[in-house]
């Protein structure tokens, strides 16, 4: 009895290991997976079904695509998306051209290099809304120090007061917050370049002008590809740091469409509206997103 | 023409002259901030104004001890951000082992998925999550903050750690498993030990990106006792208006924990950050 008992129970375990072990891996990948799958997944299909519905009287009617019809007749919808362009084509622009003149500077090694990476780094490690009061206050319309410094040139005219300058102060804000990040990106691809070919560039008579675009240049391009993406996809979705250097404000001056998102749910209480919102800028990202991919897949091998 | 050492000194030479102008540019508002927040009130508005304070006070620092800022929102900060962290590493680094030791059905997909979500930002869930926050009666609470940032960093995470885990070699492993050793034991007394760094390097980056969040914080909780530091620094923007030398101060205190560990953990930052953005 006892033994047959034991020997069932062997023979499971055998098969059951074999199953166990395929099973494994999967297992490991799993806790994780669940909470993607819950607080990821689950809320952006969620976010497609609440675009579709009103709240009336406490309760979520469905209104079918009336929240994009909405969306698509509002103009304040196509300007928050004007300023979008501007500030993430601006932003983007110049944190990749500044990024990439910071890494060469820093490329070449000196014993004050690690010096100069923590300076330029510390902006990054802040957070958006301890930048924005940082800059909100350089700006200050009567104490600001780059404001007063400034007043001679402008007439004394307040710099966040105007649409424009407004947009210019979150533009450079936010380019400052994430510079050091672009450069590091391409500082890593600056480094993996053999100093070999450079030197076979120089033996063959090209100036580094000349060996920058025909060598440097293109061994980058992936890592530029990666950095355009990402720098887009932030760029895009920036908000806190706008929300807390100028609220969206002077009047709508720097409403991007991630700005009126928040200001539509949170401001206006239009959560079927915002929705819509979040399905279209999601709808965007995922674009970007696959871009990203297939650049990062082929570099490795995925 | 110049000589080629010559120019080489040239080079050198302008190459510091613009790290310089850099340096001070990226600076210059942390040096203005911290310089604002020891000046007095008066001195805070006074026309022209001055970078360095003309009498020096801890006036700002003393507003912000009288705030809640001590007493309840940076303690919640605190704990949301290291209860994430503990939380995430270990759920990464299981995770991360399966996809750098296991070739499944479905793996490559699986990974391809979280590299994705790791791109895609939270701005576009942040309505729904309200929403099934509200629902389910957890606004407010440190639970879903703590359920927020973990999704939020696992797939970064996961990246970071699998790129320290892919850079040790199997045959340690090969050689416990002839020992008898299971695959989980494997992991725990030989990888977990040799990847300590990369754990630890995924552990900071979670801290880091959980003590500055903003937005979910400020949207998913509104009462005065759940408020995070981000959030009611926020709020001081309107309470205390002009008072710049308290809302620097506040900005001090909240920016010196994170700015203080990057500075000691730099080389564990920059390896993370590369790992995770391009290897990945």
């Amino acid at each position: 009895m006892t033994t047959s008992k034991r020997t069932k129970s062997l023979s499971l375990t055998t098969s059951k290991d074999t199953r166990l072990a395929n099973l494994f891996p999967f297992g490991l990948v799993l806790p994780a997976v669940v909470i993607l799958a819950l607080v990821q997944i689950y809320p952006t299909l969620y976010s497609l079904y609440l675009s579709t519905t009103r709240m009336r009287a406490g309760k979520l009617t469905s209104v079918g695509i009336k929240n994009f019809e909405r969306l698509l007749a509002s103009s304040d919808f196509f300007e928050s998306l004007q300023r979008t362009v501007v500030f993430a084509g601006s932003y983007l622009i110049l944190t990749v051209v500044l990024g990439l003149i910071l890494a060469l500077l820093l490329n070449r090694r000196s014993a004050l290099t690690p010096v100069y990476l923590v300076m330029v780094f510390i902006p990054w490690v802040l957070s958006d809304v301890v930048s924005g009061t940082i800059w909100r206050w350089m700006f200050n319309q009567s104490y600001g120090l780059i404001q007063v410094a400034l007043n001679p040139l402008l007439d004394n005219k307040s710099i966040l007061s105007n649409n424009d300058t407004a947009m210019m102060v979150v533009i450079a804000a936010s380019v400052w917050r994430t510079l050091a990040f672009t450069a590091l990106l391409f500082l890593g691809a600056l480094q993996t370049i053999p100093g070999e070919v450079l030197e076979a560039a120089a033996l063959d008579g090209a100036n580094r002008w000349q060996s920058f675009w025909r060598v440097t240049f293109p061994m980058m391009r992936p890592t530029l590809l990666v950095v355009i993406l990402i720098t887009s996809i932030r760029g895009i979705n920036s908000l806190g740091l706008i929300l807390s250097t100028t609220s969206g404000g002077p009047g709508a001056g720097t409403t991007t469409a991630a700005v009126y998102l928040y200001r539509t749910a949170w401001q206006f209480g239009d959560f079927g509206v915002a929705a819509a919102m979040a399905v279209f800028l999601f709808i965007v990202n995922l674009i970007l997103t696959i871009f990203y991919l297939r650049v990062v897949r082929v570099e490795n091998n995925l | 023409m110049i000589s080629s050492t010559a120019q080489k000194r040239i080079d050198a030479i302008l190459n510091h002259a613009l790290l310089i102008i850099f340096s001070i540019v990226m600076i210059f508002p942390i040096a203005y901030a911290l310089m604002t927040s020891f000046k007095t009130r008066g001195d805070v508005i006074t026309s022209p104004p001055t970078f360095f304070p003309p009498t020096w006070t801890l006036e700002g620092y003393q507003k912000v001890w009288e705030s809640d800022m001590l007493t309840h929102y940076l303690p919640n900060t605190a704990k949301n951000s290291v209860l994430s962290s503990l939380v995430t590493v270990p759920l990464a680094a299981l995770a991360a082992y399966s996809f750098s030791r296991y070739k499944f059905r479905g793996s490559v997909a699986l990974q391809v998925a979280i590299l994705g979500l790791m791109m895609i930002p939270g701005l576009t869930n942040l309505i729904a999550l309200y929403q099934m926050g509200s629902q389910l009666k957890l606004l407010s609470t440190t639970t879903i903050m703590v359920v927020v940032y973990t999704a939020g960093g696992l797939p970064f995470t996961i990246w970071i750690i699998k790129g320290f885990f892919d850079a040790i070699p199997r045959e340690l492993e090969e050689a416990a498993f002839i020992d008898g050793c299971s695959p989980l034991q494997a992991l725990w007394y030989i990888v977990v030990p040799l990847a300590r760094p990369g754990l630890f390097a995924g552990f900071l980056m979670m801290l880091v990106d959980t003590w500055n969040e903003f937005l979910a914080a400020v949207i998913l909780l509104s009462t005065n006792d759940s408020r995070t530091a981000m959030a009611g620094l926020y709020d001081f923007q309107s309470s205390f208006q002009v008072a710049y030398h308290v809302q620097t101060a506040a900005c001090i205190i909240i920016a010196a924990p994170v700015v203080i560990s990057f500075i000691l953990g730099r080389k564990v930052f920059f390896q993370a950050m590369l790992e995770g953005a391009l290897k990945g």
